[in-house]
């Protein structure tokens, strides 16, 4: 009866667990235009995203062919976000927690993607190029 | 004289066995103590008067500084798995609870303006039950559910540990804001040192759930004895409690960061003890409850859920770490 009980349970618990982090997981699908939070000024594109208790937005897409800088704001940000780490840039750095960092992307190719999080890995957002 | 059959547990290496008879033949109403390692038990040829009960209490207590037990029942099997089926769901309970917080958002109150010991005592303690927990507050866990699992009176070790880790933070954030700029914490080290957290926890859980007790003998056991080495008594976990300070969390990186722009030993010393002494009452709290839970009768179900919250503590920061070097893509963002 306990052991019926207790398999029962721990598969409720092992859903939730999992519910927990698929609700966490990149929203993939609208990818048809650019995303609210991107911009081009005088040649460059700007991507802005927001750091404090995880990123938002978590997929941003990006125009390819533009030089990119990507724009992360912390507003009293203490938490692992402010730790970011790019890895195909190599770029570590720890932010300051009030401020704008300016980050230079290059150019970014069609079809590319861009993985940003921060040093602990939990957090981590997306830069898609169309 | 009566001759008795006693099960010791502890025994994980060839060693022991000379040395726990070396030890209870000290006692003059022993005549004859012979460890069989394969069975776990020992033979003891007595004059002692004492009743069973009796002597294996009498004779624990010359051995259990060493981490060997012995008793008349053999301690293991079948309550094993018995309990499990308790642990298993408490365990989930809490790591459901532990990511439910996490994705609350309660955690991200903004704390703002200038950094000063209040706000970083209170950064600290959000740090302590932040995403944080699951690499500091899953080590000191498993660390202290172990300890108090080998001895339950054992609690200098905790105190020893908690006081290098303060001691860490004051010291070492009083030398950042001296040194300045000049060099900062490599964060591919700190992230590499929680992978190695995150594989102790995995081994200590697993250990604590007590399924696997053919591969006790691993890391585990030789951790622990490095551990609580004689000769490194105090100064073992003393210096584990020193290396939190490099351990990977945001948060604590963050202080770090604002102990290097400070510009002076005072300056560092009052952002990161203050932080430090923040995250202390849920450590502490881990540690001396994990002490007072091992004296009760609820001890194995106890240390089984820990071994279950530890494992699952322990592959997030596994899996987390790896996302953070760059190894695999993130598999989940709380």
């Amino acid at each position: 009866m306990g052991k019926i009980l207790s398999i029962i349970l721990i598969s409720a618990f092992v859903i939730a667990l999992g519910v927990l982090f698929v609700i966490g997981f990149k929203p993939d699908a609208e990818t048809t235009g650019l995303t609210q939070n991107v911009e081009v000024r005088d040649g460059i594109q700007y991507v802005a995203v927001r750091a404090k208790g995880g990123y938002s937005p978590r997929v941003s897409v990006i125009q390819a062919g533009f030089p990119t800088k990507l724009i992360v704001a912390t507003d009293n940000t203490y938490d692992c976000s402010a730790s970011l780490v790019i890895p195909s840039i190599k770029f570590r750095k720890i932010l300051q927690p009030t401020g704008q960092e300016a980050i230079d992307l290059g150019t970014v190719r069609s079809g590319e993607k861009i993985q940003v999080l921060c040093s602990m890995g939990m957090y981590n957002f997306q830069i898609k190029a169309i | 004289m009566k001759t008795y059959i006693f099960h010791v547990s502890g025994t994980h290496c060839a060693s022991c066995k000379i040395f726990i008879e070396d030890a209870l033949n000290e006692y003059s109403f022993i005549r004859k103590a012979r460890v069989n390692l394969r069975e776990k038990t020992v033979h003891i040829e007595t004059d002692s008067d004492q009743s069973p009960e009796a002597l294996t209490q009498t004779l624990t207590d010359k051995i259990l500084p060493h981490g060997y037990r012995l008793s008349m029942e053999k301690m293991i099997p079948q309550s094993h798995t018995a309990t499990l089926w308790k642990a298993i769901p408490i365990g989930f309970v809490v790591l459901v609870l532990f990511f439910l917080l996490q994705k609350s958002g309660i955690l991200n109150l903004g704390i703002g303006g200038q950094i000063t010991p209040v706000t970083s005592f209170i950064i600290g303690l959000i740090a302590s039950v932040s995403s944080c927990l699951a690499v500091v507050g899953g080590l000191v866990l498993s660390l202290s559910a172990k300890i108090s699992q080998d001895d339950s009176r054992d609690t200098t070790t905790f105190v020893l540990f908690h006081v290098g880790r303060l001691l860490s933070f004051a010291i070492l954030g009083g030398v950042l804001g001296v040194v300045g700029g000049v060099i900062g914490i490599n964060a591919t080290f700190t992230t590499i040192l929680g992978l190695f957290a995150s594989l102790v926890m995995i081994l200590l859980g697993l250990n604590l759930l007590g399924l696997f007790t053919k591969h006790t003998v691993g890391l585990p056991v030789e951790f622990f004895n490095f551990f609580r080495n004689i000769q490194h008594k105090h100064l073992t976990p003393l210096a584990v409690g020193f290396a939190t300070f490099f351990l990977p969390c945001g948060f604590t990186q963050s202080m770090q960061f604002s102990a290097l722009a400070s510009g002076s030993f005072l300056a560092g010393f009052s952002i990161m003890l203050p932080f430090a002494l923040g995250t202390l009452p849920i450590l502490l709290l881990l540690s001396f409850g994990s002490a007072s839970f091992s004296r009760g009768k609820h001890a194995p179900v106890f240390f089984q859920s820990v071994g279950v919250v530890v494992i699952g503590f322990g592959l997030f920061a596994f899996l987390a770490a790896l996302a953070g070097l760059g190894i695999i893509s993130p598999l989940f963002n709380i």
